[in-house]
């Protein structure tokens, strides 16, 4: 057997990376299509009572019939997760610099930061608004919270597995810390970092989901909330209908991101 | 890492805890806080000892679940990752549905676990397994991916068998990254084991935060808060330990 | 914590400014003074009076501009009115009235909205429970957080021994009782309730009601901080008067509030609404309501309450009533307006 049948279609040599992302965008609209096609029939078939399964040609209808919620709560929620999700990173990878360069203030301030990731935050609902207030700022605090410390962790695990020699050698033709920086280290850790933000990506959005739930309007945390205190399981369908769109295609362009930057980063 | 620097970073690490628990007791008894807003460390720690038995079963409790949901969830994401390593094509099919799946909230599952698996320990065992399989897996993935591809050609030029490969370079190599993943998960596996009990369970930390919130006892709030904190420390380091003499292996 | 210092001397210049407006204007001021009111819960039918206030301009009307802030899980509104993150709240009930000042928490209760217990306990019409004597050995869900007070009690009252029965924490859901797994469930009158009805049936159900024995929970009451109370009462007797004619307009014209409340949450079940609309309805007029008008508070269900919470230890003290219920905004109001 060749190497060339082992590998997936999408690493085959040769394919344009568009052609590749199509691709994989036609080929998991196909499965999750199959998927729902079976659902439908299956709940069909079986009779499976709608309050513990409903056919998704009901969850569709649910979102149809009322668009207006539910875009407005993807957007609102976008933005939260985007906000959290950007400020996580930034600062994810600005405190792994910090900490890689400064390993006095590593072991001090990171045994807090893994302290801290241990409290979960809808404790505290009533102190997220006392803090923030019904703010947008709120939610994406939550957000943030949940998102930069994985950053952290891959980005130091990252800067750290630099090949000590290629650092020498670098140095050696004179580099400053900042190219060194920017030039081997990062360009190293990258691989490592995007595991790390692929995850952040689907945390981000817990973190927004959540700060809805302590008193929001708009937002696709409400609607989980309303259909789950209504017991309306077609509603929570719906939200998570929308919740998995928002997800999927926020974690696909952090994918994608990931093969052009990573592409490149393995070329150096 | 030698001794001597290991027991230096630990030196520093406790240091920085307790810069952070003398500056949370001065803010809260300099500005005379009052306890819905935050209570002192000290008003804390003596409101867990007031509650040890409740506060230690409602720990307990939750541990088991985290624990029991964190191995059943590390299995699948591993296992999951090492299949697709296996059988390529089924690489298409796994990773968009797990990434559909991963990428509603966890919580937002909850209402139809809660339903499907009732109020008890199984409920919460399966949400944490689905909230720990996704990191795994993602992390395995990332590092079963990692290998050189030369040396894949190279193994197999000497007639090695993808099992071969799978165990002697493709898994050494993932490793590190599985750890990583499997440290994040800890943490996790204890916040998604409350999160869930906060939303329908009758024991365990959760139970108690929900209760005490109800009763306005945002003391007793805390101190579950410290339970659960501690409980994740220590699932943190046992892991943490258990990764350094794998990685040394290595 | 720099945020939050921020935040609270904003509101407390806004305080400030609120005072001297309402002190130095008639109500119907030029510019509205601001002011928030927390709910227990996200918008439904069963908060449509204030939303109805708000729609129509009644709190404009009265000097105030209004934003609701909805509740959600693990938020109490006590918390947030007594720290002035919100000026008002609609809270849990009595029990976290009770709760809260049995923690020193300084709120003021103003008015109760839901005057009698808004839940029963329904077994199957058919089964074998037809009286509450026909509880013992049976399975009994109910909500460990007040509503397990309200059964215990209501078994002693009826000479049963609680543990004779088998009381057991109730889901999120009411599939095990629709199932058969379960033989009484606890169900509130405008959302439980409304679940079961619509998969069984109304006629397959009986219901066991806390009043009958005795017993009274009155839920949902509006609290305020005492800073509040003390500082604005004219704010105070300005909110209950719009909100008082809010709740009047959504009793006489349930349509157009169902409709005010859809607006703020198109995804909520329109026949549900009407449905819980019309049970807050009944809630909110029960007991001396017809006489004392709406959002009364009558002192002798409080007192049977507090006992009930006594006896199951939830507060460890009598709670101060004349500090924790305040029923003098009300009364400044004349009781003609107040009557349903």
């Amino acid at each position: 057997m060749s190497a060339a049948t082992l590998q997936s279609p999408a690493a085959r040599p040769g394919t344009s990376p568009l052609v590749t992302a199509l691709f994989r965008a036609v080929r998991g609209l196909a499965t999750l299509l199959a998927v729902l096609a079976a659902v439908e029939g299956l709940v069909v078939v079986l009779n499976v009572k709608p309050w513990y399964v409903p056919r998704p040609t009901l969850v569709l209808n649910a979102i149809l019939a009322t668009p207006e919620p539910y875009v407005q709560g993807f957007l609102r929620t976008l933005t939260e997760t985007l906000m959290g999700f950007t400020s996580g990173a930034i600062f994810g990878v600005g405190i792994a610099i910090v900490f890689f360069r400064a390993r006095v203030l590593r072991e001090l301030i990171f045994p807090v930061f893994v302290v801290s990731q241990t409290i979960p935050v809808i404790a505290f609902g009533a102190l997220v608004v006392l803090w923030f207030g019904n703010t947008l700022i709120a939610k994406a605090a939550i957000s943030f919270y949940l998102t930069f410390f994985p950053v952290t962790v891959n980005a130091l695990l990252g800067l750290e597995s630099v090949d000590p020699r290629q650092e020498a050698l670098m140095r050696s033709f004179g580099a400053s810390r900042f190219q060194l920086l920017t030039r081997l280290q990062l360009p190293a850790a990258l691989p490592q970092i995007f595991v790390a933000l692929r995850l952040a990506s689907a945390l981000s959005l817990v973190g927004a989901i959540v700060g809805e739930w302590f008193g929001d309007t708009v937002g696709l945390g409400v609607l989980l909330l309303q259909g789950m205190y209504n017991e309306n399981v077609v509603a929570i369908w719906a939200a998570i209908a929308m919740c998995a769109l928002l997800g999927t295609g926020f974690y696909a362009v952090v994918a994608a991101a990931e093969r052009a930057l990573v592409f490149w980063g393995a070329e150096q | 890492m030698s001794a001597p620097k290991s027991s230096r970073a630990l030196q520093r690490g406790a240091l920085g805890m307790v810069l952070l628990v003398v500056a949370w007791e001065g803010v809260a008894r300099g500005f005379n806080l009052p306890a819905y807003t935050l209570p002192s460390v000290s008003a804390i720690l003596g409101s867990i000892f007031d509650h040890r038995s409740t506060l230690f079963l409602a720990g307990a409790y939750t541990f088991a679940e985290a624990l029991s949901g964190y191995v059943i969830g590390a299995l699948i994401g591993i296992g999951l990752a090492v299949v697709i390593t296996l059988i390529p094509m089924t690489r298409n099919a796994i990773v968009p549905v797990a990434t559909s799946i991963n990428s509603v909230p966890v919580v937002a599952w909850s209402p139809l676990i809660l339903l499907w698996f009732g109020i008890g320990m199984p409920s919460k065992v399966v949400m944490v397994a689905l909230a720990v399989s996704f990191t795994v897996f993602l992390s395995a993935l990332a590092g079963l991916d990692r290998v050189d591809r030369r040396s894949v050609d190279l193994m197999r030029s000497f007639g090695a068998g993808r099992l071969a490969i799978l165990f002697r370079l493709r898994l050494p190599t993932a490793l590190p990254l599985i750890a990583a993943g499997l440290r994040v998960s800890t943490v996790r596996a204890v916040i998604v084991a409350i999160v869930t009990e906060m939303l329908g369970a009758y024991d365990g930390l959760g139970w108690v935060i929900y209760q005490a919130v109800l009763q306005v006892d945002f003391v007793k709030v805390w101190s579950a808060i410290f339970i659960a904190s501690a409980a994740s420390l220590a699932f943190f380091g046992l892991v943490g330990l258990a990764e350094r003499r794998l990685v040394f292996w290595k | 914590m720099i945020p939050r210092r921020t935040f609270l001397s904003t509101l407390a210049a806004g305080a400030a400014l609120l005072s001297t407006a309402v002190g130095a204007l008639p109500a119907l001021a030029a510019d509205p003074v601001p002011a928030t009111l927390r709910l227990k819960w996200l918008p439904q039918a069963q908060f449509a009076g204030f939303y109805v206030a708000v729609a129509k301009g009644y709190y404009k009307a009265e000097g105030i501009d209004l934003t609701i802030n909805p509740g959600g899980p693990n938020i109490l509104a006590e918390n947030l009115v007594a720290t002035g993150a919100d000026t008002f709240g609609l809270s849990g009930g009595l029990d976290s009235v009770f709760a809260a000042r049995d923690k020193g928490l300084p709120v003021v209760c103003v008015g109760i909205s839901h005057q009698m217990t808004p839940f029963v306990f329904v077994a199957r019409a058919d089964g074998p429970i037809k009286t509450l004597q026909d509880f013992k050995g049976k399975k009994v869900t109910t909500w460990f957080t007040g509503a397990n007070h309200v059964l215990k009690a209501m078994l002693t009252k009826n000479g049963i021994d609680p543990a004779l029965v088998d009381i057991q924490p109730q889901q999120v859901s009411v599939t095990p009782f629709v199932d058969g797994q379960v033989d009484v469930i606890t169900a509130t009158r405008y959302n439980e309730y409304y679940t079961i009805k619509t998969r069984m049936g109304e006629e397959k159900l009986r219901t066991f009601v806390a009043e009958d024995s005795g017993i009274t929970f009155p839920r949902d009451t509006l609290i305020v901080s005492e800073t509040t109370a003390k500082e604005k009462p004219e704010l105070v007797k300005a909110f209950l008067r719009a909100s008082i004619k809010g709740w009047k307009d959504a009793f006489s014209d349930p349509k157009g509030a169902v409709d005010t409340i859809m607006k703020a949450a198109p995804t909520l079940d329109r026949a549900h609404q009407e449905f819980q609309l019309a049970e807050a309805a009944k809630l909110m007029t029960a007991g001396t309501v017809k006489q004392n008008g709406l959002f009364w508070i009558d002192m002798d269900a409080v007192k049977i309450t507090q006992q009930l919470f006594l006896d199951a230890k939830v507060i460890s003290k009598p709670v101060d009533l004349d500090a924790t219920f305040n029923r003098s905004f009300l009364e400044a109001i004349p009781v003609a307006d107040r009557r349903p």
